[in-house]
């Protein structure tokens, strides 16, 4: 088993009463080789996966949850308001971060390249989550638009992205013990939620078709496409 | 002294003491730190290829203005140069250009040092330097100029034949070296060392070759790479100045403002993956031509060296049959 060591364990999250939640990018990192190979192309496994309107229930029942344990926890102790349910506001707000996180969970197909320093998520019409790593060390994104870093935690790979507003989305993979099947769990939560959203998504392995044309990008030429050996 | 003197006078007269210039090829200036390339915008495929390309354009700007002699682009500094350039590359977005350059004499002696920037006219960027060299030139005689020329001789002679040439120069303390006198003119052993460096002038001059062949085949595609850094830095500002001025979406945490710092956050990294993309293409372009470059320059150099071996040796050697003649 080669040593891995998470030197800095997550990425802390701190709530910052202006400006929303934080990233520390303070970089997380690892020895040795990457713990797993995602490497491939997987697609959703319906039957297996959560959809959103699940997610959304079990956010529900969490905070209803909650909001009884308070209402009791208060009046036995007499203490404090005595919140009868649910906001308007806050169930809004749930159904709003359901709403947004179908929209961003909905390629079916990911397709994970990976090498020495760097696992590349692919997805249709979005952008590809990198996570890539120099010297065992996490090398986040930090711009006016976000923060992303990813972290090993054991064998999974943990990517969180926090944007402006207060919004964050985590996703956690995980490999089966046979290499065939891949669990993404998506955790979201914004300002106006008290509890995440916590989304399962499971992929199983296939082979892509080989493609009938190498490329290569070029400047000059933009894409070369042949149907032998490229050499650009 | 004097002597000495007397005997720089029987150097060949040169119009205004054109000294031969190498540059060695620049450092690329890429911080080792890898988490440092994204902030700096250090593209270290690029950085490479500049590091090869621009000496060439400095090259150029030298042999244009007319006031130097051999003007080569070298693989590795060397010292014993007449006059030696070296350079980093602090900043290259496509846009603006920074570098640091400086020129050190076969003595030792800096004459310029400093970092030359530009906006957008990259071949323009040394043209503050090349003032700088000629006022710095301006301020040495043609005595002291035809005296870096036997220096540079000199220590080259000394390198390949240490045993006849060591003492005809000395090294200071503080780092540089001073001419002591120079052999007669009639000097059979210089007249050999004076035939090897002028072998090895012909390998550089080849190598140079190499690098005039990169810049031409190199230039087109920097060219789209350049326009396209425009476009996006271009593209960046916009995208900043839209979000400034973008009108409120909505209260925090609605469906609204949330989609909104998505789609912010995707196009960003989307144009961030588009300019990797570009990158790649570059590299895929640019790389074969480096390699067989980079391999015929090994050939040469291992030519070269394997050469110098071998002069070093026979040289040596004839120098102790002629010593012991005498």
């Amino acid at each position: 088993m080669r040593a891995l060591i998470i030197t800095l364990v997550l990425p802390v999250l701190a709530a910052c009463a202006s400006k929303g939640p934080v990233l520390d990018t303070t970089n997380p990192s690892f020895e040795g080789d990457m713990p797993v190979n995602f490497s491939g192309s997987w697609e959703r496994d319906y039957a297996r996966s959560q959809d959103v309107n699940g997610a959304l229930n079990a956010m529900f029942q969490q905070r209803q949850r909650e909001v009884m344990q308070q209402q009791q926890a208060n009046s036995m102790s007499r203490v404090g308001p005595v919140q009868s349910g649910l906001s308007q506001r806050e169930v809004n707000a749930m159904i709003d971060l359901a709403r947004l996180i179908e929209e961003i969970t909905r390629p079916e197909v990911l397709t994970i390249s990976q090498d020495a320093y760097e696992v590349r998520i692919a997805r249709k019409d979005d952008f590809a989550m990198s996570c890539a790593f120099y010297d065992g060390v996490a090398q986040g994104t930090d711009s006016q638009y976000g923060a992303e870093v990813c972290s090993w935690e054991g064998d999974d790979l943990v990517s969180h992205l926090v944007l402006p507003g207060g919004l964050i989305i985590s996703r956690r993979y995980t490999l089966s013990p046979d290499g065939n099947q891949l669990r993404e769990i998506t955790t979201a939560k914004s300002s106006a939620t008290r509890s995440p959203l916590v989304l399962h998504r499971y992929y199983f392995k296939f082979e892509a078709p080989a493609r009938a044309f190498n490329c290569v990008e070029t400047l000059s030429m933009k894409r070369v496409c042949s149907t032998g050996e490229l050499n650009p | 002294m004097r002597q000495l003197a007397a005997l720089l006078c029987l150097l060949p007269a040169l119009a205004s003491a054109q000294l031969n210039v190498s540059i060695a090829i620049f450092d690329p200036g890429i911080p080792e730190d890898y988490s440092l390339h994204q902030d700096l915008e250090v593209f270290p495929k690029i950085r490479k290829i500049e590091s090869l390309f621009l000496p060439f354009v400095l090259r150029q700007a030298l042999v244009d203005s007319g006031e130097w002699g051999a003007v080569r682009v070298v693989p590795e500094a060397d010292s014993a140069a007449e006059l030696l350039i070296t350079g980093t590359i602090g900043h290259s977005d496509g846009e603006a250009l920074a570098i640091s350059l400086r020129a050190v004499d076969a003595r030792g002696h800096e004459w310029v040092q400093g970092t030359y920037t530009t906006d957008g006219h990259y071949d323009r960027i040394f043209d503050g330097f090349l003032a700088d060299l000629l006022a710095s030139r301006g301020q040495l005689d043609d005595r002291t100029l035809r005296g870096i020329v036997g220096l540079s001789l000199m220590r080259y002679a000394a390198a390949l034949v240490p045993d006849a040439y060591g003492e005809y120069f000395e090294s200071l303390p503080d780092g540089t070296y001073r001419l002591l006198r120079l052999p007669a003119e009639t000097d059979p052993m210089m007249a050999r060392v004076e035939r090897v460096r002028s072998v090895e002038y012909v390998m550089t001059d080849a190598i140079d070759q190499k690098f005039r062949e990169l810049h031409d085949e190199a230039d087109a595609v920097y060219e789209i790479w350049r326009e396209y850094r425009r476009w996006y830095t271009n593209f960046r500002s916009q995208e900043a100045r839209r979000n400034e001025l973008a009108t409120s979406s909505g209260e925090s945490g609605s469906y609204e403002a949330m989609r909104k710092a998505y789609d912010n956050y995707r196009m960003d990294r989307l144009a961030a993956q588009e300019q990797d993309k570009w990158i790649v293409g570059f590299n895929n372009e640019m790389a074969p031509i480096i390699d067989k470059m980079e391999q015929r320059i090994a050939e040469m150099n291992a030519f070269v060296e394997e050469g110098y071996a071998d002069w070093t040796r026979i040289l040596g050697e004839l120098f102790e049959i002629e010593g012991s003649l005498e």
